[in-house]
């Protein structure tokens, strides 16, 4: 390497360098700026946020930095104060975290259902179930794959619940914990050709790839309420609750709530805002 | 499900069609992992230098500690990390989680064993005579240091690539750590990793493509360096 | 007129007692050729000369002022050049090499390498890389940039081992240049013989002592008893 080359090197890594830290300075002045939302893998992976997000920036100049976790996941970043604000699905849960003082106030923003879905041919004959608990305890029983998120997510809590309704605990070759987001597990129970049990956003927004068929729907033990919730400012007075406030506004505001009615995936509604009515359960 | 070939098709598509969002996530991954170079080479070049000239007690120890943390899972390293960086951690205040300097220090702790190591290993090959013959020359001692690197130049290089190499292909801590934010912490393996889960297979193989020619790219310029000024015999 | 004067030099390696206290002294334009048996201390005396190694004790006289190692090793360092048996060149031409030792305005450091490739022989092959010469070529190379350096002592650890006729004789030409130049020369050797006429002296080491060289090395009409060291080190 000659003389004339490692000067240009040094230079260019010189560059590179105060490039980059300029870059950190200038992420740390916008700091106030940005919103960390931590979400489910649900309102994400189907696209909502996407849709809804550059809306709420250009109207109120926040970036909104959105984690997509499981519900649990998503509960505990706000316990712990890795984030601003948290949007999830699983009530029980929410209610705890607002009890503990780790949130300000649950805020009902949309809700759709929760579905189960499988082979084409039902195997366990769920479609003939009477309720949603029927329908699981018809798969353990005729020995239909069932596959699980087994990640504490609002949804993996919601299967929980519904299996606890019976006495059950669900265990054997035939029940698959994976551990895995929703879109990940409805891969999966597409090649295992298995049962599983999905939020509607989410199977919509799956269903073109997916062999796999609803079998079991519409009874209101799968009612599937999403609530926003702001971190506690007394715990964490420095993050940016501001941000976390407005974008509470906005989406149970008129803007949010007419976005999130008129997003559609393949033609199909995917979540009914319910910001101003009173959640069910 | 499309097939590969169709899947490859729209990679293709994406990546010369200038879709500015993967081009967006391409340049995260690229400027996160060359800050982390940046910051972590100075350092373990001086690491790598003690552990091969130096004489101290622990010396044996530290070695086999940079070897061992070699093989350190990344996930593990992203999850230290995780809880350090954590407002309950002990390094809470600084708010780092879900930043790009989280990854940054993320990717940084695993390339340190990698060019300490590698380094070390190097630099230890180095004719023992270099060293005297660039003092006996008249060389100040950070001149002999400077001297010692470029005869070694070879074998630093190939630690610095290999280290490139493992922290922008790695998953695991970038996930963690950085929270796969679109446009701000998703690089080009949590994309990948994202992507494929949400089925969209076009955008992952057209990430990994680009990881693909990169790797090619990096080992062929090695290749080409390293054939110019190996001596034949 | 440089004169550097080396006593009562001491260095162990674990138990054996490489030097017992050596006294030695150099002056410019004065050549000194060392032998002894291989393992007998001549390289390690030659680099403790050179101020690379640190004795386990040593005063050494520099234009008449004593000095301690710590402080004199600086000094050592910046007057005298070691070279080593095969000697190292840094990766690159043989121009590279030449221009390592300089200092200054590129202009100037050009003109001195082109003095020190003519000095040596070296124009030809300024170019090539120095992993394709032959031994004899990078001795000399190393001899020029030692040169180079304007040293007032070189040291040479066994400079002619492995080499023909020719290019012995190449070498000794230009050691006889260096004496003439005012540099002190210290040469160390299995074969005087090589180095009949450039040599002002030759001295032994043998069992860490300094003496006259013994007749199995050179026809010389003063035979010398080895010193006893242990009266050597108790002097």
């Amino acid at each position: 390497m000659g003389k004339g080359r490692m000067t240009t090197l040094k230079g260019f890594l010189i560059g590179l360098l105060s490039l980059s830290l300029l870059g950190g300075a200038f992420a740390a002045s916008e700091r106030d700026k940005i919103v960390r939302l931590a979400t489910t893998t649900s309102t994400d992976n189907s696209g909502l946020l996407g849709d809804l997000l550059p809306r709420f920036t250009r109207v109120t100049g926040y970036q909104v930095h959105v984690i997509a976790v499981g519900t649990g996941k998503a509960l505990r970043m706000g316990r712990d104060g890795d984030v601003d604000v948290v949007l999830v699905h699983a009530p029980a849960a929410e209610r705890k975290f607002v009890r503990d003082g780790h949130g300000v106030q649950r805020l009902p923003v949309m809700f759709n259902d929760f579905v189960l879905v499988g082979p084409d041919d039902d195997p366990a004959v769920v479609a003939k179930a009477k309720s949603a608990v029927d329908a699981l305890r018809r798969i353990a029983e005729h020995g239909g794959v069932f596959v699980s998120r087994g990640d504490d997510s609002g949804t993996h809590k919601k299967e929980r619940g519904l299996w606890a309704a019976q006495g059950l605990t669900p265990s054997g070759v035939w029940y698959r914990e994976v551990g895995q987001g929703m879109g990940k597990v409805l891969q999966i129970a597409d090649e295992l050709n298995a049962y599983t049990l999905t939020d509607r956003g989410t199977w919509l927004a799956y269903r073109e790839k997916s062999r796999l068929q609803v079998v079991y729907q519409g009874h209101e033990e799968l009612f599937n309420p999403y609530a926003i919730i702001q971190v506690s400012a007394q715990r964490y007075p420095d993050l940016n609750h501001a941000g976390a406030k407005a974008l509470i506004d906005w989406i149970r505001g008129d803007e949010g709530q007419q976005a999130i009615a008129a997003y559609r995936k393949s033609g199909e509604q995917l979540f009914k805002p319910s910001a101003n009515s009173v959640a069910v359960r | 499900m499309g097939s590969i070939a169709e899947s490859t098709q729209q990679a293709l598509v994406l990546l010369f069609g200038g879709d500015p969002d993967l081009w967006v996530i391409i340049g995260i991954s690229f400027k996160v992992s060359l800050t982390a170079l940046l910051i972590a080479t100075p350092f373990a070049i001086a690491m790598a230098f003690l552990l091969a000239f130096g004489r101290f007690p622990g010396r044996r120890l530290l070695i086999t500690t940079f070897n061992t943390l070699l093989s350190f899972p990344a996930v593990v390293v992203g999850l230290t990390f995780y809880i350090l960086l954590s407002r309950q951690g002990p390094l809470g205040e600084w708010q780092l989680l879900f930043t790009q300097p989280a990854m940054v220090i993320g990717q940084i702790a695993l390339a340190l064993p990698i060019l300490i190591a590698m380094g070390h290993s190097s630099l230890q090959a180095t004719d023992r005579r270099a060293w005297e013959t660039a003092r006996t020359l008249g060389a100040s001692r950070t001149r002999a240091v400077m001297t010692l690197m470029r005869e070694a130049r070879f074998g630093l290089l190939a630690a610095l690539l290999a280290a490139f190499g493992r922290i922008i292909a790695e998953v695991g801590a970038s996930m963690m750590l950085g929270g796969n934010i679109l446009h701000y912490t998703r690089n080009i393996p949590t994309a990948i990793a994202l992507e494929t889960s949400k089925g969209e297979f076009a955008q992952g193989i057209a990430l990994g493509l680009v990881l693909l020619m990169m790797a090619f790219l990096l080992n062929g310029l090695l290749q080409v360096v390293q054939g110019k000024g190996r001596p034949v015999a | 007129m440089t004169e550097l004067t080396y006593s009562a030099v001491r260095k162990t390696y674990g138990k054996r007692e490489i030097l017992a206290g050596v006294d030695f002294s150099l002056r410019s334009g004065r050549c000194v050729l060392l032998c002894g048996e291989n393992g007998a201390g001549k390289s390690t005396l030659l680099r403790i000369l050179a101020g690379m190694e640190r004795p386990d004790y040593a005063s050494v006289t520099r234009d008449g002022v004593t000095r301690r190692w710590r402080e004199v090793k600086k000094r050592l360092l910046a007057d005298c050049i070691y070279l080593h048996q095969t000697p190292y060149l840094f990766e690159g031409s043989v121009r590279y090499n030449l221009n390592y030792p300089l200092r200054g305005a590129r202009a100037i450091r050009e003109s001195f390498v082109r003095e020190g490739l003519a000095w040596s022989g070296l124009d030809a092959i300024a170019d090539q890389a120095v992993h394709q010469l032959s031994g004899g070529e990078r001795q000399r190379v190393a001899l020029a940039r030692a040169w180079l350096r304007r040293p007032k002592v070189m040291l040479l650890d066994e400079p002619t081992t492995n080499m023909d006729h020719a290019c012995r004789q190449r070498t000794v030409e230009l050691l006889h240049a260096l004496k003439q130049e005012g540099v002190a020369l210290v040469v160390t050797s299995h074969d005087p013989n090589h180095f009949v006429g450039v040599a002002d002296e030759v001295l032994e080491l043998a069992s860490g002592c300094l003496g006259r060289a013994g007749p199995a090395y050179m026809d010389l009409p003063e035979k010398v008893t080895p010193i006893d060291r242990r009266a050597r080190a108790t002097a």
